[in-house]
């Protein structure tokens, strides 16, 4: 039985897992969805009551029915990667390479249509509160108006984009800011607009789901820090992440997001404040592990490679 | 006047300028390897250095950091 990996050839995270299910001799293909058709092929016959396919990268093959699992981690648009690239072409590769690997029995790390829904930040707010995660005051706003009130009463303010993603043309970076406090807040009308009372935070929470495993970690904030630099993605910082234990609400919490949401896996950002509570900020249901256990040594690959390797339902 | 979030955005590095990375993929291996052979992932103060693992990496493509 075989782990599928869906992922770009630049993703080093992926190598790190191939690595490890190599050493447990669990066989592997890796291929990138940009490469079909191409360098990848598919090919699946529906006769006879069932369907026979295998998918195919360079001297590699492997049957659906063969595979145990499927990571989507980092995966290229289908069809994106050849000369005769459209956005046709685009849409007939993935419905043939998705449709077809959904019907393969394999388990999946995530499933595609649980990981569309879960890329919706605002989607994500709401899930947390249901599940009794607390969730820092929020508006997204194309009302200037709402924005102004908003401000009024919370004061101080971060913004950040609705999606997680960042403008492409040009390339820019829209880290999370706070807000200006003489904003004028008559440019929401132009798109919508996350706005989030800020959590004076003193350290950062990056809690990693893989299945039944949760693995927090936590890197303090520096006593030097600018008051600007609320996002640690961008901040400059010399402290490590350190391995923390998971506060039992919050571990429930976890747990019910993940079900509600189909995920085996997820990458949760929380602020600590300084009464020690959580405050969730976003889940990233494909979100990079390495960069923690290099700090931490907590055994991200190891949990990763081990719910991938795993039999399939009934297999 | 432009969205209002834009007023908070910063040029993004290029990619092929800034971490122009010392490994390419071995597609028999299906990982990174560098010039030696190695695969990259064994070399964390490597990894480390470039930031290819952080929760920035591959923003330019993903939004799941």
């Amino acid at each position: 039985m075989t782990v599928l990996i869906l992922t770009c050839t630049q993703d080093v995270t992926a190598d790190l897992v191939v690595d490890r299910l190599r050493v447990r001799g669990v066989r592997v293909v890796r291929l990138d969805p940009a490469d079909l058709p191409g360098a990848v092929g598919l090919s699946g016959e529906y006769g006879d009551g069932g369907l026979r396919g295998t998918l195919s990268v360079g001297d590699r093959r492997v049957g659906l029915g063969a595979l145990r699992s499927v990571w989507v981690r980092r995966p290229g648009v289908a069809g994106s990667g050849g000369a005769q690239a459209s956005a046709w072409l685009t849409q007939e590769a993935t419905q043939a390479l998705y449709g077809m690997l959904r019907g393969s029995g394999a388990r999946w790390m995530n499933p595609p249509e649980a990981s569309y829904l879960a890329r919706h930040k605002p989607w994500q707010l709401r899930l947390a509160q249901e599940c009794g995660l607390p969730v820092p005051a929020t508006l997204i706003t194309t009302v200037p108006g709402a924005a102004r009130d908003f401000a009024r009463r919370y004061r101080d303010l971060v913004v950040k984009p609705v999606s997680g993603a960042h403008p492409q043309d040009p390339p820019l970076v829209v880290p999370t800011s706070r807000v200006a406090p003489d904003a004028d807040f008559d440019a929401v009308a132009l798109g919508p607009t996350l706005l989030q009372r800020l959590v004076v935070k003193r350290a950062d929470i990056r809690l990693t789901a893989v299945g039944d495993r949760l693995l927090a970690a936590r890197k303090e904030v520096s006593p030097d820090a600018a008051p600007e630099d609320v996002d640690v993605r961008f901040a400059p910082s010399t402290r490590a992440w350190r391995a923390v234990g998971v506060p039992h609400r919050v571990a429930a919490g976890v747990r019910g997001y993940l079900d509600a949401a189909r995920l085996a896996y997820g990458a949760f950002d929380f602020a600590e404040d300084h009464e020690g509570t959580w405050w969730f900020l976003e889940c990233n249901q494909s979100g990079q592990f390495a960069f923690v256990e290099l700090d931490t040594g907590q055994p991200i690959t190891e949990a990763v490679a081990s719910w991938l390797a795993r039999p399939r339902p009934g297999g | 006047m432009r969205m209002f979030a834009l007023d908070y955005a910063r040029p993004a590095e290029d990619p092929q300028v800034t971490h122009a990375p010392p490994y390419r993929y071995d597609p028999l291996l299906q990982v990174n390897v560098l010039d030696d052979g190695r695969p990259a992932v064994r070399d964390h103060a490597l990894l480390r250095e470039l930031g290819s693992t952080t929760s920035t990496a591959g923003s330019k493509t993903h939004f799941d950091d």
